[in-house]
C-alpha cells in the first residue's frame, strides 16, 4: 500500500469516527475530509467531479434534489394532513385502528418519498390526533418512525441507502420493486402485529374524546385542490418514468429532475417555498462522502479489501449474504446508514460487480446490504435520520423520547424484521434460484 | 418634544400573570406590546403583542400551519382556554415568548434619539430612565408616532389628545 493510500485511509477513518461521534456537524466533517483527500493527493479535481466510481455520484445527488423539490411543492397541498385525519375518522378514532392506518400511510408514503419528509408530515398531525384523544403520542410516533424505515426499504427512492446502492449496482426502480417490495409487504404485516404487542394492547378508547376527532374538519386542510391535482399528476408521471426506465432509458435522477421542473411549472408557487424544502446540508454531506470513499477506491484500498474478502468468501455466497445482512443491520443501528452504505457499496461492487447479469447467489449481496442497512436503522434512536427527526419533534412538543425508550422497542422490531429477511434471502437467491 | 414629555404610565404584568390575563390587558388598553415588570415594578422585558397569538398554537400547529384549518369552533375555543394554564414567567422560561430587554432613553432625549433607540431595539416601547436610574415611565410606539405626526404637520384633535393623555389615564373608570 502506498503512502498516499495509508494517509487516505487515515483521513477516512478519522472523519468516520468524528461523524459517528455526532459531536460535530457531519456535513462539515465530510467536506473537510474530502478537502483533506484532495490535499494529500488521494484524488484529483477531475475525478472528484467527472468520475462515476471515484468522485461525486451526481445520479444520487440529483435524484435526491429532484425528489426534494417535488415533495416541497406537494407539502403545500395539505394532502398528508387530510389523509391522516380522514383515516383516523375512518377508524372511528379507535386508537389501535388509527395506529395501523397511520403506520400504513407512513410506510406507503416513505416508499414513494423520502423517510424524513414523510415523518415530518405525519408527526404533527399525529400529535394533534393524540391530543384530541388524550393519548400518549409516543407509541404512535415510534411506530411511524419504524414504519417509515420499513416502507422506505421497498423502493429505489424510499431510503437514501437504496439510492446509493441503485446507482453503484446499476439497479433500477423495477429491480427494487421485484426484489424488495414483496418482503417489505410481509414485514409491514408482521410489524402491525408487533405494534399491537408493543403498544396497541395498552391503548384505551374514550368515546367522548373520540368525538373531538370526529369533529375535525379534514377537508379544510387541503387549501388548494387544483395544486394537489396538478402536483399529483406530476408525481404519478414521475413514478411512471421510474417504472418505464427499461423502455425510456432515462436515469432515475433525470426523471426526478424533469419531474421537479414540471412540478415547479404547474404549481405556480413562489420559488422560496420549494427551495426551502431542499436539504442542502444533506446533499453536501453526500458529496463529501463520495469524495472520501472515491479516494479510497482510487488508491486501491477498497480493491485490496475486496480481494482479501473474495479469498475468504471463495464461493460461499450464502453465508456471505447472511453475514452482510446481519452485520449491516448491527452496524446501521450504531452508525448512520448513509455513510455505512456509501463505504460498503464500492466494496460489494468490487466483490461481485454491477448487479445486472449477475447470477442470483452473487446478486444476493446487493439485496442483503440494502435490507440490512435499511432495517438496521430501526434499532436505535440514531440509527436512521427519520428516528432523529421524530425524537426531535416529540421533544419540542413536550414528549421527550429517551435513547433507551426508542432502543428498547427498536431492537425488537429490528430483530424480528431482520430475522424474517434471512430466510427470504436464503430461499430466494439460493434454494429457489 | 422630549422623552420626559412623552413618558406615560402603562399597565404592566408580572411573571405570575397568566397568558389569558395578559391577552385581556392588551385588549383592554389596545397595547402593541406587553411590559413585564419584576417584583419591584421595574420593567424587565417587553413582549410584542403578536407573540401572544403564538401561545394559543401548539408547537405541532406551528410546525405544520395546515393543521390550524382542521379545528372546528369548539376545538379552537378549547385551544384558547389553554392560555389560562401557563404564566408569563413560565412561558418566558420555556422560550415560548421571545421577550427583549426594553431599551431606555434619557428624559431630555429628542424624538430622533427615541426613534433611533426603538428602531434599533425593534420593540414597541422604550423606558425613560434618568442618569440616577430613576424610572419615569414608558414611551409607547403610538405615542412617539403621534409626536412625529404632529412635528411633521399632521396634527389633529385625536393626535393632540393622544399626546395629552397616557394609556392608564385614558382608561380610568368613571
Amino acid at each position: 500500500m502506498s503512502l498516499t493510500a495509508v494517509l487516505a485511509l487515515l483521513v477516512f477513518a478519522s472523519a468516520y469516527v468524528v461523524i459517528v461521534s455526532e459531536r460535530f456537524n457531519r456535513t462539515a466533517v465530510a467536506l473537510i475530509g474530502a478537502a483533506a483527500m484532495v490535499g494529500i493527493g488521494a484524488v484529483r479535481g477531475h475525478e472528484v467531479f467527472f468520475s462515476e466510481d471515484t468522485g461525486i455520484d451526481w445520479n444520487v445527488i440529483f435524484l435526491l434534489f429532484g425528489m426534494m423539490v417535488i415533495v416541497g411543492i406537494l407539502r403545500q397541498t395539505g394532502v398528508f394532513e387530510f389523509l391522516a385525519i380522514w383515516s383516523a375518522q375512518r377508524a372511528r378514532a379507535r386508537p389501535f385502528r388509527m395506529m395501523v392506518l397511520l403506520v400504513v400511510i407512513t410506510a406507503v408514503a416513505s416508499a414513494l418519498l423520502d423517510n424524513v419528509t414523510t415523518v415530518l408530515l405525519v408527526a404533527p398531525v399525529t400529535l394533534l390526533l393524540c391530543e384530541r384523544l388524550g393519548l400518549d403520542p409516543v407509541p404512535f410516533l415510534l411506530a411511524e418512525a419504524m414504519a417509515s424505515n420499513i416502507g422506505g426499504t421497498a423502493t429505489l427512492i424510499g431510503d437514501p441507502p437504496n439510492i446509493i446502492i441503485g446507482s453503484r449496482a446499476g439497479l433500477g426502480f423495477n429491480d427494487f420493486l421485484v426484489h424488495l417490495t414483496p418482503i417489505v409487504v410481509v414485514l409491514l404485516a408482521v410489524f402491525v402485529g408487533l405494534c399491537w404487542l408493543l403498544w396497541g394492547r395498552r391503548l384505551r378508547f374514550d368515546p367522548e374524546r373520540a368525538e373531538a376527532v370526529m369533529r375535525l374538519e379534514a377537508r379544510e386542510t387541503i387549501r388548494d385542490s387544483r395544486l394537489l391535482l396538478r402536483v399529483g399528476v406530476v408525481l404519478v408521471l414521475v413514478m411512471i418514468g421510474f417504472v418505464t426506465h427499461s423502455v425510456t432509458h432515462l436515469e432515475p435522477s433525470l426523471v426526478a429532475l424533469l419531474g421537479a421542473g414540471a412540478a415547479v411549472l404547474v404549481a405556480d408557487v413562489p420559488h422560496p417555498v420549494y427551495l426551502d424544502e431542499i436539504e442542502w446540508e444533506t446533499l453536501l454531506f453526500f458529496a463529501g462522502l463520495f469524495v472520501m470513499v472515491g479516494s479510497l477506491v482510487h488508491q486501491g484500498v477498497i480493491g485490496d479489501l475486496a480481494r482479501t474478502l473474495t479469498g475468504t468468501i471463495d464461493d460461499h455466497y450464502g453465508p456471505a449474504a447472511q453475514g452482510l445482512l446481519l452485520g449491516s443491520a448491527v452496524l446501521s443501528g450504531v452508525v448512520d446508514n448513509i455513510p455505512y452504505v456509501a463505504t460498503m457499496a464500492p466494496l460489494v461492487h468490487d466483490l461481485v460487480g454491477p448487479a445486472a447479469g449477475l447470477p442470483p447467489h452473487q446478486q444476493s449481496l446487493w439485496w442483503a446490504l440494502a435490507l440490512g442497512a435499511d432495517l438496521g436503522g430501526n434499532a436505535t434512536a440514531i440509527g436512521a435520520s427519520a428516528n432523529v427527526v421524530i425524537t426531535g419533534i416529540a421533544k419540542r412538543n413536550g414528549y421527550p423520547i429517551s435513547f433507551w425508550r426508542f432502543t428498547r422497542d427498536g431492537l425488537v422490531v429490528t430483530a424480528v424484521t431482520v430475522a424474517l429477511c434471512m430466510p427470504y434471502v436464503a430461499l430466494r437467491y439460493f434454494v429457489w434460484a | 418634544m422630549k422623552a420626559a414629555q412623552l413618558a406615560e404610565q402603562v399597565p404592566m404584568v408580572r411573571e405570575a400573570t397568566t397568558g389569558a390575563e395578559a391577552a385581556r390587558v392588551i385588549a383592554e388598553y389596545r397595547l402593541s406590546g406587553l411590559v413585564v415588570a419584576d417584583d419591584d415594578g421595574v420593567p424587565m422585558a417587553v413582549v410584542p403583542g403578536s407573540q401572544l397569538l403564538s401561545l394559543v398554537l401548539p408547537q405541532y400547529v406551528r410546525d405544520d400551519p395546515n393543521l390550524a384549518h382542521a379545528y372546528d369552533e369548539a376545538g379552537a375555543d378549547e385551544m384558547c382556554a389553554a392560555l389560562n394554564h401557563a404564566t408569563i414567567g413560565q412561558l418566558l422560561e420555556a422560550k415560548r415568548l421571545a421577550a427583549v430587554k426594553p431599551p431606555s432613553v434619557l428624559p431630555d432625549d429628542t424624538l430622533i434619539e427615541i426613534a433611533s433607540v426603538m428602531d434599533g431595539g425593534r420593540t414597541p416601547v422604550a423606558l425613560v430612565i434618568d442618569d440616577d436610574g430613576v424610572f419615569h415611565g414608558v414611551i409607547t410606539l403610538s405615542r412617539v408616532l403621534a409626536a412625529i405626526a404632529a412635528a411633521a404637520g399632521q396634527d389633529s384633535p385625536l393626535v393632540r389628545r393622544r399626546l395629552e393623555q397616557d394609556v392608564l389615564h385614558r382608561h380610568e373608570p368613571g
